[in-house]
């Protein structure tokens, strides 16, 4: 594949889906597995991704000239559809007796046949293989349950009564509270993320909607969900723009929250081994963003 | 005694699995299911951490059969197959299958819809004490399963041996 796509597609995009506060389901039409076979290249990334991600819960960007046929509901029991993504409808429902998640993928009319095909199975399948891979390595993630190769759907654990942190954090700040609870969170993302990088595991799509705390609350229970722009790299270009992202992410989503994101900085990297250039590329790409002089 | 569970992705097919423990005549009972004449998986419970596996075994077993994607012949023969880590058939059989010098044995029914399954018949073809699917903990060899499926220590951490059995099964052909 070519995961260094210079696209500014996805960063910016999932960047301003959380602005928009949505818990968007991987927003991304310029994936980084793919930038060099979509035909509506980054030209359109900026527009054609940031249309429907901005658009959200609607699934439809304004722009869609062609109706996309939603997928049908799988039908589970207590099923309820939990979000409806540019890329995928996510729903919550009994799954073998189990709590799970399914997650739907919507085709995309536009795009010729073989490529969605394509296009599908592959982010399926880099899904599929980042849990597995992040399992193996003891980092936190929903456990597969089962992989629908034909309509390219995935069963997942459902981590019941958690929150994301993202609504944590609302509620931390509505509430006035405990700054010091929040600096303890963020070191354990920092930490959570030195360790996912640290196994060449890039998340694709790092925002607080996508970290869940498992209850109880205090015991900063993190995993980490929606692993569809995921993709492995031993890169320090990838893990920074991954951090970049979430930086973006936070910074947008949560005010005051910058020293928060520095205590998950500084904890990253003090516990990945190979943070030193990570932490390097990330300064380079926080230069490069959008309406950054490029003097010098 | 035996539970039985309706396939949501497949609601013409239900899962029955029931557990016989003091078996005198395994060596006859594989006979028969290798045969035909018996219609249904015969697994061994000691690679069986909990009834969910062999439910997620069993639902991509109908799920690969339904779109002519069997790696194995028969659907009986999928499920254990799909419970292995492994891509390699007989390998799959001889580790999850049953030995002739069991004495527990594990058997799971896959019904289509119509057909009605006896089950005092299958019970009564096998030597044994049908028990309570409670009663699986009991025959686990949790250290073979570690084994079996490459548990890693960090793994044992963030969740349950079950997870850990039952990501691999499901992400096993996702290369």
């Amino acid at each position: 594949g070519a995961p260094r796509m210079r696209c500014v597609g996805p960063s910016m995009a999932a960047a301003q889906t959380e602005a928009g506060g949505a818990r968007s389901v991987t927003a991304g039409a310029a994936g980084p597995a793919m930038g060099d076979a979509e035909p509506v290249g980054p030209g359109m990334g900026e527009r054609g991704a940031a249309g429907p991600a901005v658009d959200g819960p609607e699934g439809e960007a304004g722009t869609a000239t062609v109706a996309e046929e939603p997928p049908a509901p799988p039908p589970l029991p207590g099923l309820r559809l939990v979000q409806q993504g540019a890329e995928a409808h996510v729903y919550r429902g009994l799954f073998l007796g189990r709590a799970a998640v399914a997650k739907l993928r919507v085709p995309k009319r536009y795009r010729h046949p073989a490529l969605e095909e394509r296009l599908s199975r592959r982010r399926m399948a880099q899904e599929a293989r980042s849990l597995l891979r992040c399992r193996r390595a003891g980092i936190p993630a929903p456990v597969v349950y089962f992989v629908d190769y034909v309509t390219n759907s995935i069963f997942l654990e459902d981590i019941v009564d958690s929150i994301t942190v993202q609504d944590h954090i609302y509620s931390v700040q509505k509430s006035g509270g405990d700054t010091s609870g929040l600096h303890k969170l963020a070191e354990k993302m920092g930490e959570l993320l030195a360790r996912m990088h640290d196994e060449d595991i890039i998340h694709g799509d790092l925002t607080t909607a996508n970290l869940l705390l498992r209850p109880p609350m205090e015991k900063l229970d993190l995993v980490l969900i929606d692993f569809g722009l995921s993709f492995i790299s031993g890169l320090p270009e990838d893990k920074g723009v991954d951090l970049y992202v979430l930086e973006k992410a936070f910074i947008s989503t949560h005010p005051d929250t910058e020293t928060m994101f520095q205590a998950l900085l500084k904890t990253y990297a003090a516990t990945s081994k190979k943070s030193g250039p990570v932490i390097k590329k990330l300064d380079e790409v926080r230069l490069r963003g959008r309406k950054r002089s490029m003097i010098g | 005694m035996e539970r039985t569970h309706r396939l949501e992705l497949f609601p013409q097919h239900s899962v029955t699995v029931l557990l016989f423990q003091h078996v005198k005549n395994a060596a006859a009972l594989r006979k028969k299911a290798m045969e035909g004449s018996i219609d249904g998986a015969l697994i061994n419970p000691a690679m069986i951490v909990d009834p969910f596996q062999i439910l997620v075994a069993a639902n991509k077993a109908v799920h690969l059969q339904k779109i002519g994607k069997m790696k194995t012949r028969t659907l009986n023969a999928e499920i254990i197959f799909s419970l292995s880590p492994s891509n390699n058939i007989s390998d799959a059989f001889k580790k999850f299958g049953i030995s002739d010098s069991d004495t527990a044995v594990l058997i799971v029914l896959v019904v289509d819809g119509d057909k009605t399954v006896n089950l005092a018949d299958i019970a009564s073809q096998v030597e044994g004490q049908q028990v309570s699917l409670d009663e699986l903990p009991q025959l686990t060899d949790t250290a073979k399963v570690k084994k079996m499926y490459k548990i890693t220590p960090q793994e044992e951490k963030i969740g349950t041996l079950l997870d850990s059995v039952v990501c691999r099964m499901s992400t096993k052909d996702v290369l």
